[in-house]
């Protein structure tokens, strides 16, 4: 298992490496095959009506002018060795993980990502808890009592939910919850270690709003899965052998249909960890959805570049997870 | 819940008022004085701020203003913005020399002194503008603000490779060692900027390399709000710039929450433009557009920042609704959305293709496609929209007369043109912006009808100035003889409005924003005299005739003065549109409660 792991790290620093180059081949080399120079790429960094010399400066600063290679070097060697920075009065000392100084604001991006991280956490991993419970659930229940009220019922909103996306149910949300009724006022995020209840109130709608999504998606799923493994001759033989059917359902039924949820789980939470663009812009939440919406209006590289490899990092990780998660749940992969 | 109580207390702010308005009455408008009390006064409904105050009064409140934000700022150092809202913003914190009067209407357009005692002294055939700094203006610390700090600030603006986003001027108009100084942080050599003089605490001396009579707008610009050398953090200044107006930072996370709270330093005797009438000011950034608008309409939030109106949806309901709509006011901007006509893309090269497209556009379409009256504007027939001062009305090209367009006399430029049957031509526009993608279409319909083809080509806004219709080379290569955009003056006369998209000197390789590329010999002589003239008559006099020859280049085809409809939360006072910002006076507001 240790090597397995010890394996797996290693392909995740490869796989990083492998995506901070896309990142900058796309951010560099595409508009340069399409004819753009260095001095162009520099005016997006200066005010409107610049002069020739502000770009030029702009331009040094950054190494725009120089070769791609020259400045990837440079920003594989701040991420490993940390950067000194100029800040104009005096030499501040960026520590590794460096990710570079923001092209607009000048500040470096790795704080300001730590510092969008606990919204973004405490988004994800509430609806996460939600959506599992949730979807689980009525997918388990309606594979039991498959064709009744109950089950179609479940599902018919579960087809709504998967149907739905983010940025209409949220809105809906939002103007009956927020505006129109004001139970949950003023979404603002609240640090859980500053005022754990408003922290919760104020989350309450954007959980709600995308385990709604992810809850339909895992009902639908586990419903399938239970239903095939309910049919297991397995099963059966677990029912002859006089197992109660509590037993039956949790311990053979749901250990086996959990495994492909398991999977997906781990890439949705990943995916999430990274910004959840749609439901932070909807409901506002400064998280690192919101982060890489300004990065990208802002064309800033050192943010994008920062944002996409942590958003790497966590799938990557998450799907490490599973992997070990797996082995726990199914012991045939741990021979 | 929150809403219900809200509607009380406004509920009962109304009755005071009117009880105080049978006692003795209020003032109705003015220059944000009014009474001492939080009632509401003045007038009201719709429009009502454009053009007077609304609850005008100098009641405190220990409240909190809190202003939405979709975007970040550009930054929040005085010297390193260039966004309007910004520009308005930074007034809260930061005394420049010069600013706009705090004053609803046309007054709002007049630059007056600031941290100055009075404009410029011009002297040396106009080389030399001396200012006289009030001498009791103080720091948020308690220290007094000397006319080096000024000096200081200016200077620090010229390292650009920290400082990138604010104005280019005083490198461009300042004498001495200016076109090389490299800023505090890097002069070795330790002159300083030779161009700017303090013979003593309170005076300061600017030399010009050549004669500008606009400098006193140049010196309105927040980078002459003074900065003390030794709270100077260079790039980090943004998070704690030194107040000298009525607020100061308590904190700030950037792009995502600042806090100002009041400036226990703030003399309200040294800084008629500014007041300190809340508790507390709050800017939230990165919000979604539409929340900030339903929040603006629950009172959850007092302001929208970027001060460019509200969305679809909240305009919609507003203008539907009586009572939303007595609390909207729906101003010109001072933006005018506009297409670059080319004049050295073939066949445009000739002014009577240019004419022919002024002709056949309908814009009545463009104005559609801009929002419509209410938020997009109103059909532009000038370059100038009326808010700039000279602004001359007139229409060469019968934008109000037959707003649908003249296919007629726009087939007789093109036989003129020497292209009876019409010609091909490329038209750039920004595709992540609905509303130039629809001005783009509505024009490309008209133009069919009188026989010219255009072909339609989306680039993203973030680079379309520095890649593509701002640099002339690609312009040529691509034929686009069309290009949209925006404009809106750093001051709002007609050098301010004009010298950028139309001197000919001002035609760049790349981030170009004279577009059409004109080089009208009579609007570069126009714009050379306006930098010498200081007589106000004859100066409004060469704005009109530089916006008559633009029109009679058919350089610029106007579409629309841009307006917007903003949302006037009732809990505010001193509420009015500052003409120049186009948007609500940030310095002036209060709380009725």
């Amino acid at each position: 298992m240790v090597t397995f792991i010890i394996r797996r790290l290693i392909a995740t620093i490869l796989l990083l490496i492998v995506v901070s180059m896309i990142t900058f081949a796309i951010f560099f080399l595409i508009p340069r095959l399409a004819g753009q120079n260095s001095y162009q790429l520099a005016t997006q960094y200066v005010g409107r009506n610049p002069t020739r010399a502000a770009v030029l400066d702009i331009e040094t600063k950054l190494g725009l002018n120089e070769p791609i290679y020259v400045q990837y070097g440079r920003f594989l060697k701040a991420l490993v060795f940390g950067e000194h920075y100029n800040s104009g009065t005096s030499s501040t000392y960026c520590p590794p993980p460096c990710f570079g100084y923001s092209f607009r604001s000048q500040q470096p991006v790795w704080p300001q990502m730590v510092s969008d991280l606990p919204v973004t956490i405490s988004l994800a991993v509430g609806a996460a808890i939600l959506w599992l419970i949730g979807g689980v659930t009525i997918g388990v229940i309606s594979a039991l009592k498959r064709g009744t009220i109950f089950d179609r019922f479940s599902m018919g909103v579960a087809l709504a939910g998967v149907s739905l996306p983010i940025f209409f149910t949220g809105l809906v949300s939002l103007e009956l919850f927020s505006y129109k009724w004001p139970i949950f006022p003023n979404v603002t995020f609240v640090p859980l270690t500053t005022n754990p209840l408003l922290w919760a109130r104020n989350l309450v709608l954007p959980w709600v709003t995308l385990a709604f999504l992810y809850a339909a998606l895992y009902a639908r799923l586990t419903r399938a899965g239970m239903l095939e493994t309910m049919g297991e001759d397995y099963i059966r033989t677990a029912r002859a052998k006089g197992l109660n059917e509590r037993t039956v359902i949790v311990k053979h039924g749901l250990r086996a249909a959990l495994t492909p949820i398991v999977t997906i789980f781990g890439m949705d939470l990943g995916a999430l960890l990274g910004g959840a663009v749609i439901t932070e812009h909807t409901f506002s939440l400064n998280g690192l959805g919101q982060f890489t919406i300004l990065a990208i209006n802002n064309q800033d590289l050192p943010e994008i570049l920062g944002v996409t490899m942590l958003a790497a990092f966590f799938i990557v990780i998450a799907n490490l997870a599973v992997d070990i998660l797996y082995a726990v749940i199914d012991p045939r992969v741990r021979h | 819940m929150k809403r219900r109580g809200f509607t009380g207390l406004a509920a009962l702010g109304a009755v005071a008022t009117l009880a105080l308005a049978a006692c003795g009455g209020g003032s109705s408008s003015g220059g944000g004085g009014g009474s001492g009390s939080g009632g509401s006064s003045g007038p009201s409904g719709f429009n009502a701020a454009v053009n007077a105050v609304v609850n005008p009064s100098n009641h405190k409140s220990t409240g909190t203003i809190s202003f939405g934000n979709s975007t970040a700022p550009d930054s929040t150092d005085p010297g390193n913005t260039y966004y309007a809202y910004m520009w308005n913003f930074t007034r809260l914190y930061a005394m420049p020399l010069m600013t706009y009067k705090s004053a609803p209407g046309p007054a709002g357009l007049q630059v007056v002194p600031d941290l100055a005692t009075a404009p410029g002294v011009v002297s040396d055939n106009g080389l030399t503008w001396t200012y006289h700094i009030k001498s009791n203006v103080k720091y948020e610390d308690g220290t007094t603000v000397t006319s080096a700090d000024v000096k200081y600030a200016v200077e620090r603006t010229f390292d650009r490779t920290l400082f990138p986003l604010g104005p280019s001027y005083f490198p461009l108009l300042l004498g001495g060692n200016a076109a090389k100084y490299p800023g505090p942080y890097k002069d070795k050599s330790k002159t300083g900027l030779t161009a700017i003089d303090t013979p003593d605490a309170t005076t300061i001396v600017f030399h010009l390399a050549k004669p500008f009579a606009d400098f006193n707008y140049v010196t309105a610009i927040p980078q002459t709000a003074p900065v003390p050398q030794k709270h100077d953090t260079g790039a980090d200044y943004q998070k704690h710039p030194w107040s000298t107006g009525p607020y100061k930072f308590q904190s700030y996370q950037l792009n995502k929450q600042l806090t100002l709270v009041p400036n226990t330093f703030f003399n309200p005797a040294t800084n008629p433009n500014a007041k300190q009438l809340v508790g507390k000011i709050t800017m939230t950034m990165n919000m979604n557009a539409d929340d900030i608008d339903n929040r603006l309409l629950a009172g959850d939030l007092t302001v929208d920042a970027a001060g460019t109106g509200v969305q679809a949806a909240a305009r919609a309901k507003i203008l539907s609704s009586s009572s939303l709509k007595a609390q909207a006011d729906n101003p010109i901007s001072g933006f005018l959305w506009f297409a670059y006509l080319n004049t050295v893309v073939p066949p445009m090269n000739n002014v009577h293709c240019r004419m022919a497209i002024e002709y056949a556009a309908n814009k009545t379409n463009l104005q559609s496609a801009y929002g419509g009256p209410f938020a997009g504007g109103q059909v532009a027939s000038t370059v100038s929209p009326p808010n700039v001062v000279g602004h001359k009305s007139f229409d060469l090209y019968e934008a109000n007369t037959k707003p649908q367009g003249d296919v007629a006399k726009a087939k007789e430029q093109l036989k003129l043109c020497g292209q009876p049957n019409g010609f091909t031509i490329g038209v750039g526009y920004r595709s992540d912006r609905p509303k130039e993608v629809a001005a783009a279409t509505a024009l490309q319909q008209a133009l069919s009808l009188a026989g010219i083809k255009t072909t339609l080509h989306g680039y993203p806004a973030s680079t379309y100035y520095a890649n593509f219709c701002g640099v002339p080379k690609y312009v040529h290569q691509h034929q686009l003889g069309i290009c949209f955009g925006g404009w809106a003056p750093d001051w709002p006369d007609g050098y301010g409005f004009f010298d950028f998209i139309s001197a000919g000197n001002t035609i760049g390789a790349a981030g170009n924003t004279n577009i059409e590329e004109l080089n009208d010999p009579v609007v570069n002589n126009l714009l050379a005299k306006y930098g010498t003239t200081t007589d106000q008559a004859t100066r409004n006099s060469y704005t009109a005739q530089i916006d008559m020859q633009i029109m009679k280049d058919a350089g610029i085809l106007p579409e629309v003065y841009a307006k917007s409809l903003l949302y006037r939360n009732p809990n505010l006072t001193n509420v009015y549109v500052q003409t120049y910002y186009g948007m609500y006076n940030y310095a002036v507001l209060g709380l009725k409660s």
